[in-house]
């Protein structure tokens, strides 16, 4: 390094390369500027990884919902009069901890025949829990005054909520309603799986 | 562009500002023994960043610390390397602070006006040190919690006040949540900002002072921008270079098994503080972690005064020369010490062990909310091993350890246990040789027993010839995992030598409703026989009376009858020397 400074040196007292002094000048700040630049980036750039990290692994990670067990048959009536169940998953991921057994959400399950339809009771304008009104036989979410039918269509066209209630897969075996429990993304007119 | 930055200057003078901060003179020009300030404030900064990285994914409780920072290194992207380089940032530090030290007290730039100015360099050490051992602890692995639990015990040798000092740093007398939640918001809160704060003093002083020249000054004098920078900076740039190395070359920063505080671990703190820990092995823990430090830190303290004088400087330069050779003597007695220590190596191996085992289990199983050492803790493997070493290490050998690879310093005195009933245990055990050596049962009765002496002993050539055959015939009643099965046909051609050639029938029942005096071989090396033995090896199917000091494990309650479960499944599980 010091034969280094002794070249500058040189060159700067030599006063016929004035020329070549003011490029090593240049030269020195331009390198100056880019060393500094790479050390001030290099912090947030080690990790700025682990932060888009959410964002990687849900991309395209879509399709593998699995089924859940919720309700024996024989617990929802035939005529079309909707029950609310608590949906358990039997194991739960939350980054390092595995839960098992975890109550993740509700469903209303309304049965005709051996034909089971599951709505997610979460509003699908803004996530309040929806009410089932048995009087005037419609769902009600008690925030912001969304109805729905029972087959869970908007049921007011001044209802806030810009779709029908979220359903879901369902399939009976053995006397038993399984569901594929599925979140959307609230407030617009599709449905687009959170995930 | 111009006009905003002309308005910009007018309400705040950053103009002035920044000319002040870049045309600070450099006096006898830029030179390459200034840039450890920079390089200290840049690892600083880059502590500071990633530490705020890595704490968006970090929980700090005794359940989920270990937890939070194996999901880190092994399931976020990207996270390895970041913990990788705040890790060996920490340790660059440590080394640019000696190297900054050194440099001042060689060109010394310590002495008057600067007494003030290198009190604040002092105290950042310390603090820099503090984070250093707070952070050790932070991922809850075995390593940082025995570590730590030497720490904070010398906390308690302060006079009047250690006891209820370590209370308030532990948080309690047991090390647990509050440990964990203290230590953090000691190591992400309190520090930092007190580093900051001295830094800034620091930072202050120096410019105040300016920069210290060696005379004769070696050129014409300079400004800090740009030539001093641009050293500075490719100085930093170096040190990224090595950290970016270490992290790749490493796969990241280690991660032990979770804490523990039933299941031992020689703890050994950080390198750089092996030569305290070395020291505590020569003095009393009061005179290690009291009086010599705060002897040497008074008389560091007052080491500007002492400079004043020729002789006085000298004598500050070499005490510093003499400090750090000290330490790297006993730095390197540790760590000569601990390789040449085969229990040691075989903690650190099975420590490793360990590791990658409950790696293995998260990812295949997750954890449970209870924490990952319970993943360990159940592990049948890891249980194998141990009740091997605690209950059976002691008469019999695994591959010549005690399980876990620890070597145990008695001799044998009983049968070596891997590869059990494999077709080369038996081979070797019905040889006169080997039945009668260390490795078999050299060292019981049975050496000087029937088998020895008036069977295997007695055999002429030819039967010592089909010797093998019987091996292999027992070793298939073992229905051992790692073991073809024979074809019937075999099988019945071995039974004709057990029965006829070589009578082993006559004490050795098979099948058959005898009473033979020797073991009965029904199902030998069976799981099923296994437990059976280890429950009573004195019951008449087995030793009956001969028994030579084989403890009834189940019988007498000495293990349960899961415990002998698992460990003979782990004994039956691999062949020998796996």
């Amino acid at each position: 390094m010091n034969k280094k400074s002794t070249l500058n040196q040189d060159s700067a007292d030599n006063p016929k390369e004035c020329c070549s002094e003011e490029s090593r000048r240049k030269f020195i700040v331009v390198s100056t500027l880019g060393v500094s630049a790479v050390c001030g980036i290099f912090p947030i750039a080690s990790g700025i990884t682990t932060i888009l990290d959410p964002v990687k692994k849900s991309a395209g990670n879509q399709a593998k919902v699995s089924w859940t067990k919720v309700a024996p048959l024989q617990n929802l009536t035939d005529d079309g009069k909707p029950a609310k169940f608590e949906v358990i998953l039997e194991q739960v991921r939350d980054a390092w901890t595995t839960y098992k057994n975890v109550p993740v959400g509700a469903v209303y399950l309304t049965r005709k025949g051996d034909e089971v339809k599951a709505f997610n009771l979460k509003c699908p304008h803004l996530g309040c829990a929806v009410d089932f009104r048995s009087k005037s036989n419609d769902y009600f979410c008690p925030c912001h005054n969304s109805t729905f039918g029972l087959d869970g269509s908007v049921a007011d066209a001044n209802s806030p909520s810009p779709r029908g209630m979220d359903t879901m897969d369902t399939k009976v075996e053995d006397g038993v309603v399984w569901i594929r429990f599925q979140q959307y993304r609230p407030n617009i007119a599709e449905k687009i799986p959170l995930s | 562009m111009n006009r905003f930055l002309d308005w910009l200057d007018d309400r705040s003078g950053i103009r002035g500002l920044v000319k002040e901060a870049l045309y600070e003179k450099v006096p006898g020009g830029a030179r390459w023994r200034y840039v450890w300030g920079s390089c200290l404030t840049f690892a600083f900064f880059t502590q500071v960043v990633t530490g705020t990285l890595l704490w968006m994914s970090y929980s700090p409780s005794a359940q989920t610390a270990w937890e939070s920072v194996y999901f880190i290194q092994y399931q976020v992207w990207g996270g390895w390397f970041l913990r990788g380089v705040h890790h060996y940032m920490a340790q660059a530090m440590i080394v640019l602070l000696v190297l900054h030290l050194m440099q001042v007290m060689i060109d010394g730039a310590y002495k008057a006006p600067r007494e003030l100015n290198f009190w604040f360099g002092i105290a950042l050490m310390g603090v820099t040190l503090a984070l250093s051992l707070t952070g050790y602890l932070l991922p809850w692995d075995q390593k940082g919690f025995w570590a730590t639990a030497v720490a904070t015990n010398l906390v308690a040798e302060v006079p009047f006040v250690g006891p209820m000092l370590q209370k308030i740093i532990v948080g309690g007398v047991e090390y647990g949540h509050q440990t964990i939640t203290r230590f953090f918001a000691f190591h992400a809160g309190i520090l930092p900002a007190a580093l900051i704060g001295l830094v800034v003093g620091h930072i202050y002083l120096f410019r105040k002072h300016g920069i210290h020249v060696k005379e004769p000054r070696p050129k014409r004098d300079s400004y800090f921008w740009p030539d001093q920078i641009l050293k500075d900076g490719v100085a930093c740039l170096a040190v990224m270079l090595a950290v970016i190395v270490l992290t790749l070359y490493f796969k990241g920063a280690p991660l032990g098994p979770p804490a523990d505080p039933s299941n031992e671990f020689p703890a050994r703190p950080e390198w750089y503080f092996l030569f305290l820990f070395q020291l505590l092995k020569y003095v009393p823990a009061f005179w290690g972690a009291i009086i010599i430090p705060l002897a040497l830190g008074l008389l560091i303290f007052i080491q500007p005064f002492i400079g004043a004088s020729r002789k006085g400087h000298q004598f500050n330069i070499g005490f510093w020369w003499c400090l750090l050779a000290g330490a790297a003597g006993l730095t390197f007695l540790a760590f000569s010490e601990d390789q040449a220590n085969s229990n040691h190596v075989a903690a650190v191996r099975e420590a490793d062990w360990q590791a990658q085992r409950v790696i293995q289990i998260a990812e295949e199983e997750g954890i449970p909310p209870t924490g990952a050492v319970t993943l360990l803790r159940q592990d049948h493997e890891n249980r194998g091993r141990r009740i091997f070493a605690a209950h059976c290490s002691s008469c019999h050998r695994y591959n010549g350890h005690d399980g876990r690879g620890y070597s145990v310093e008695e001799d044998p005195s009983a049968p070596e246990m891997a590869g059990f009933a494999s077709k080369e245990w038996l081979t070797k055990l019905l040889n006169y040789e080997h039945y009668t050596s260390l490795e078999y049962f050299g060292g019981t009765a049975f050496k000087d027993g029937t088998m020895a002496k008036k069977v295997l002993k007695k055999f002429d050539q030819e039967e010592q010839e089909l010797l093998p055959e019987v091996a292999l015939l027992l070793s298939d009643l073992a229905n051992l995992p790692y073991q073809e099965p024979l074809s019937e046909e075999k099988k019945e051609n071995l039974m004709d030598i057990f029965y006829d050639d070589l009578v082993c029938i006559d004490c050795h029942d098979i099948d058959s409703e005898g009473e033979g005096s020797a073991p009965d071989l029904t199902g030998y090396g069976s799981k099923k026989w296994m437990i059976d033995f280890i429950i009573n090896p004195e019951h008449e199917r087995f030793y009956g009376k001969k028994n030579d000091r084989m403890p009834c494990f189940g019988r007498d309650n000495k293990l349960s009858f899961e415990e002998i479960e698992i460990v003979v499944d782990w004994i039956r599980s691999r062949p020998a020397g796996k």
